[in-house]
């Protein structure tokens, strides 16, 4: 048996190689997108800030997970508080890959448009908040706190696995109570700037907790294919049992159930107000050639995922989860497509080469920090002050416990 | 004791859970079928001792949540846009959207309704009277106290044997039920 | 969703490291937690003290019904609502009860399915609790209507008219809701209470007892197999019960958010609403549980941890309806619309400025104080914090509904809202029958469940090594 502080290198040969073939896919899919992007840029930011608001999701999302983990508890958290702490060391990633959507504003936004601001009473009084300055400070500021408060949960974690001192736990909590209303705050108003002001006439109050609901059913899908990829390996193999998958399927379940329960208030609210300047945004998405889109994301957003994941069955069997897991990351990138397509493209639906490449890309990229941070620590946090509570009785048991009902 | 006109079957009391697991365990290995225990909470393993069950409800409940749903949205299907159209504020009399928090509360009333009056009429309650309250300490089963009972019906049940095996499972009394 | 790692949580052992206290003292068996909590139903001399707090809060019942014979002989003309306030207090006191309501359902529902044990001890009268709130709440819509005895009209059902409810509007949604969130919650409350009454039954000492227990527990027997299907049962209307409470205020937010008047229509109000709902609930049961351990001395399941985790779940959803609050102003601003521009500014400057800066103190900055440990510690601190916040959240939709219609579009047609006597006796009466019912409760049927407060007893483990 391999010990369990042993770093996740030793225990899991393959993922020096794979790091290394993700980097190599990352590098062709970079000269792939920096052709596309010499072809049509503004395609290219288009398909761009898709995917860059996709893999940021899955960051966030993780991020926020394990904040509120260090909060609530739970065995769920635990055996994933690793690829938790991985995915959200890509910060400084995706900090960098911000750079093409701030040189891009002036091709994204219509509200860097001067000549269309100087003819609209609206956009003239937006214009206060809506300008490439204050934009840049604040994703600056975004950035700092999402960074911050990465760097030190995962420096934390690392000194509590190294030094078993309880008192990191405490730190942590702290940090993530703050922590949470921070990101909060952020996220609501980087998803104003960043993708709510595509439409600056538009204005919706929910549109941040949409966007965080979709971060956290992302983050839950990339993490269940993480453990079940995990789960088929030394050490994990003999500590997740189903009922650790019943879990995230379960969490799995609420978010999607969330993800529709504010996706439809807003529709409702609006379309039953009819008022012109908020039923504009989704006349542009559903009476036109998007509706088809539209009308997919009810199916297989919501409906679909919530009847599969009703099933027990599903629930338990990883090789069934898995492939819900990855339906369920297709579709938040269909989601996302949804949302950005139709500023770009008001006629119908258009799908570019693009489209499928760069979310690609920045994943190739993303996934070899992640790789890189799984690699350097052991692979679950044995000093975590739930650990014995959680996971304790099967390790000393070397079997999984009973799991029936 | 005095042997009464029928037997509805011997019942063990034991102090705590554990030793009732153990029994029925014990009891079904044996090959005792009509079986049931008796406790004061829910015990999971104790099911599972004596062969373990499962139980059609979420079925009941599924189907009960499917007939509200369809319920709910063809009520208002029909009084909207069949029986009795109204144009209220140029809305359509098919507004599909309008219509999912009623189909929603249906859905949810029906298949709530279908999971209590399912349980108890799997269950067979309320059912007023029950030999097994024929015995007085089985008031305690409500308090600290765990029964087992091998039924009469059993093929195996027979009044000394059935009682021989029962004390061997060190209870604290062997009561007969009276019918 | 019943299982999972079995401990996940030993509810007797405190957290390493943070010091928490347990679920349930030390030191009680199967036999002393029946007892205990059996003893104070079956006591046969009803102690001085309740009759004294029966008697006061059933006179406030008794103002209600007094309010209510005046109401209906006058017409509602007695409240001070009034073109262009015409909702006011009624629907302000009903979104208020209804919300109260809402723990009752979050505790019983989701944290079972979230397996968080420490919610064994307060289930039960959190969902009484939730009851007479819904009863409260159902009052005010039933008497706003100006004819209560014609209110079956809003249920469909074929009729000499051939008139149908007009499925369109949220008023009718509010119908289906309000009326299912009752149902479902007394299934729940009834199903969770079968096998106490069971034991009510077995230990009482009056006939009258015996016989009334014993029709209600409807001859339950802890058969195992019967316990088998009862879990059941119980977690699927925990599930049904959870997404069940979040559509009911969702409902009673669409009431606003429907229709086009500036500030009653933005896309949050479904979740803050919900938060908010939330938030007066839970400050709702500390306001009970922590007179009501003190009185009958259930510090041994009503602990530290469980005020703790109370006080952790108000500053949370107090920061997502300050959230609300913050973004409801910010988009106003941003909109460029003028009638929502003018939303924040009538607020925070306009004729009822003084009762939106009280919302805030009350909502917003007071229950900061929730961070800290030393405040959730403390009992006395908590109990003020919760009466804060109940005081807080009426004002909250006291704010949404005056304001927003006292100053709408036209200024011409801007006016005042002036509570009168029979507003006030009424919203007081409320809280009277609130607290009867209580007391009725507390007298007959046991306030904690005795049956799962069995099982996190260290004796309840089977297969524990």
């Amino acid at each position: 048996m391999t010990p369990l502080t042993q770093t996740a290198d030793v225990a899991i040969p393959e993922l020096k190689p794979m790091q290394q073939r993700l980097l190599v896919a990352g590098a062709a899919g970079g000269v792939l997108s920096l052709v596309g992007a010499l072809l049509d840029t503004t395609q290219f930011l288009q398909s761009y800030l898709m995917a860059y608001m996709f893999w940021l999701g899955v960051t966030l999302g993780c991020l926020a997970l394990g904040m509120i983990h260090q909060l609530s508890g739970g065995a769920w958290g635990v055996l994933i508080r690793r690829p938790i702490g991985a995915a959200s060391r890509a910060l400084p990633l995706l900090t960098l890959l911000f750079l093409p959507i701030a040189l891009g504003l002036s091709r994204i936004y219509p509200w860097m448009n001067a000549d269309l601001v100087a003819h609209d009473e609206v956009l003239q009084h937006k214009h206060v908040y809506l300008n490439a300055p204050f934009f840049l400070a604040r994703a600056a500021i975004y950035f700092i706190v999402w960074n911050v408060i990465s760097f030190f949960l995962n420096a934390w974690s690392l000194e509590q696995d190294r030094t078993g001192d309880f008192r990191f736990a405490r730190r942590m909590q702290l940090l993530s109570g703050g922590g949470l209303v921070a990101y909060g705050v952020t996220i609501t108003f980087a998803s104003f700037d960043w993708m709510m002001s595509l439409e600056p006439h538009w204005f919706s109050t929910i549109y941040g907790v949409i966007i965080m609901g979709g971060q956290g059913l992302s983050a839950l899908a990339f993490l269940t294919i993480a453990l079940v990829w995990l789960s088929r390996r030394a050490p994990l193999d003999r500590i997740v049992v189903p009922a650790h998958f019943h879990d995230l399927g379960n969490l799995m379940l609420a978010f999607v159930m969330l993800w529709a329960y504010f996706s439809f208030s807003q529709y409702l609210i609006i379309w039953s107000g009819n008022l012109p300047a908020e039923i504009a945004w989704y006349l542009h998405r559903m009476e036109t050639g998007w509706r088809p889109v539209a009308v997919a994301l009810m199916l297989f957003h919501f409906a679909a995922p919530f009847v599969v994941l009703l099933s027990r069955t599903v629930k338990r069997q990883p090789e069934l989860l898995v492939k819900v897991a990855a339906a369920v990351l297709v579709v938040r990138i269909v989601d996302l497509w949804w949302l950005i397509g139709p500023e770009f493209h008001t006629g119908g639906i258009a799908i570019s080469w693009m489209d499928v490449v760069l979310p690609l890309t920045i994943g190739a990229l993303w996934l070899v920090v992640f790789v890189s941070q799984l690699r350097g620590r052991a692979i679950l946090p044995i000093h975590d002050p739930e650990f014995d509570e959680a996971l304790g009785r099967i390790i000393e048991r070397g079997a999984p416990p009973r799991t029936a009902h | 004791m005095k042997t009464p006109p029928t037997v509805y079957g011997l019942m063990a009391e034991f102090d705590d859970p554990a030793s009732v697991v153990a029994a029925a365990e014990r009891a079904h290995r044996e090959g005792y079928r009509c079986l049931d225990a008796y406790s004061p909470f829910p015990i999971e393993e104790l099911t599972e001792a004596m062969g373990g069950e499962h139980t059609r409800l979420p079925l009941i409940v599924l189907i009960g949540g499917i007939v509200g749903c369809v319920g709910g949205y063809a009520l208002e299907y029909w009084t909207q846009v069949v029986a009795y159209p109204l144009n209220i504020g140029g809305k359509p009399f098919h507004s599909w959207p309008a219509f999912i928090p009623v189909t929603f509360e249906c859905t949810i009333l029906v298949a709530a309704l279908s999971a209590v009056l399912g349980m108890l009429a799997l269950n067979g309650l309320p059912q007023p009277y029950h030999p097994v309250f024929n015995v007085p300490r089985f008031a305690l089963a409500s308090r600290n106290r765990f029964f087992l009972c091998v039924e009469a019906r059993d093929p195996l049940f027979d009044l000394e044997r059935t009682r021989r095996f029962l004390e061997t499972l060190s209870p604290r009394e062997v009561s007969t039920v009276a019918d | 969703m019943a299982e999972s790692l079995q401990p996940v949580e030993d509810p007797n052992r405190a957290y390493v490291g943070a010091g928490t206290p347990p679920v349930i003292a030390p030191g009680h068996t199967f036999g002393t937690v029946t007892d205990k909590i059996s003893a104070i139903v079956l006591t046969r001399r009803t102690p001085l003290g309740w009759y004294a707090g029966f008697l006061l809060a059933g006179s406030f019942a008794f103002l209600l019904l007094v309010s209510l014979t005046y109401l209906v002989t006058k017409g509602i003309g007695i409240w001070g609502n009034n073109i262009p306030v015409g909702w006011a207090f009624d629907i302000t006191n009903f979104v208020w009860w209804i919300g109260i309501g809402h723990a009752g359902t979050l505790i019983s529902a989701i944290l079972l399915l979230l397996k968080q044990t420490w919610r064994t001890s307060i289930n039960r009268f959190a969902e009484a609790m939730t009851l007479f709130a819904v009863a409260c709440a159902g009052i005010f819509p039933l008497f706003h209507t100006g004819r209560p005895w014609l209110a079956y009209w809003l249920f469909p059902y074929p009729n000499s008219m051939s008139l149908w409810p007009q499925f369109r509007s949220p008023l009718i949604w509010d119908v289906f809701a309000v009326s299912t969130y009752a149902t479902v919650s007394a299934l729940f409350w009834y199903v969770g209470l079968i096998p106490d009454l069971a034991t009510l039954r077995d230990r009482s000492q009056s006939r009258a007892g015996r016989v009334i227990y014993g029709m209600l527990a409807m001859g339950w027997r802890g058969s195992a197999r019967h316990w088998h299907r009862y879990d059941t049962a119980y977690l699927l209307l925990a599930g049904l019960a959870t997404p069940l409470v979040v559509s009911v205020h969702t409902v009673v937010s669409f009431d606003f958010a429907i229709g086009i008047v500036p500030g009653w229509h933005t896309t949050i109000f479904p979740p803050y609403f919900v938060a908010g709902a939330i938030y007066s609930g839970f400050a709702m049961v500390l306001t009970l549980a922590i007179p009501i351990r003190a009185v009958y001395n259930l510090e041994d399941f009503i602990t530290m941890r469980h005020l703790q985790n109370m006080a952790k779940v108000m500053l949370v959803t107090g920061l997502i309806v300050a959230y609300g609050y913050g973004t409801e102003a910010f988009i106003s601003w941003y909109s460029g619309d003028k009638y929502e521009g003018f939303v924040p500014m009538n607020r925070i400057f306009g004729p009822y400025a003084f009762y939106y800066w009280l919302l805030i103190t009350c909502n917003v900055i007071i229950p900061q104080a929730l961070w800290f440990k030393r405040v959730r510690t403390s009992v006395p601190v908590l109990f003020v914090i919760s009466l804060i916040v109940n005081v807080g959240m009426w004002l909250e939709r006291f704010v949404i509904i005056v304001l927003s219609l006292s100053r709408d579009f036209l200024t011409s047609s801007w006016g005042r809202f002036a509570p009168t006597f029979w507003d006030w006796s009424t919203l007081f009466g409320t809280v009277g029958l609130f607290v009867s019912l209580l007391f009725l409760f507390l007298r007959f049927l046991p306030m904690i469940s005795i049956f799962e407060i069995r099982t996190l007893l260290p004796e309840a483990k089977v297969s524990d090594e």
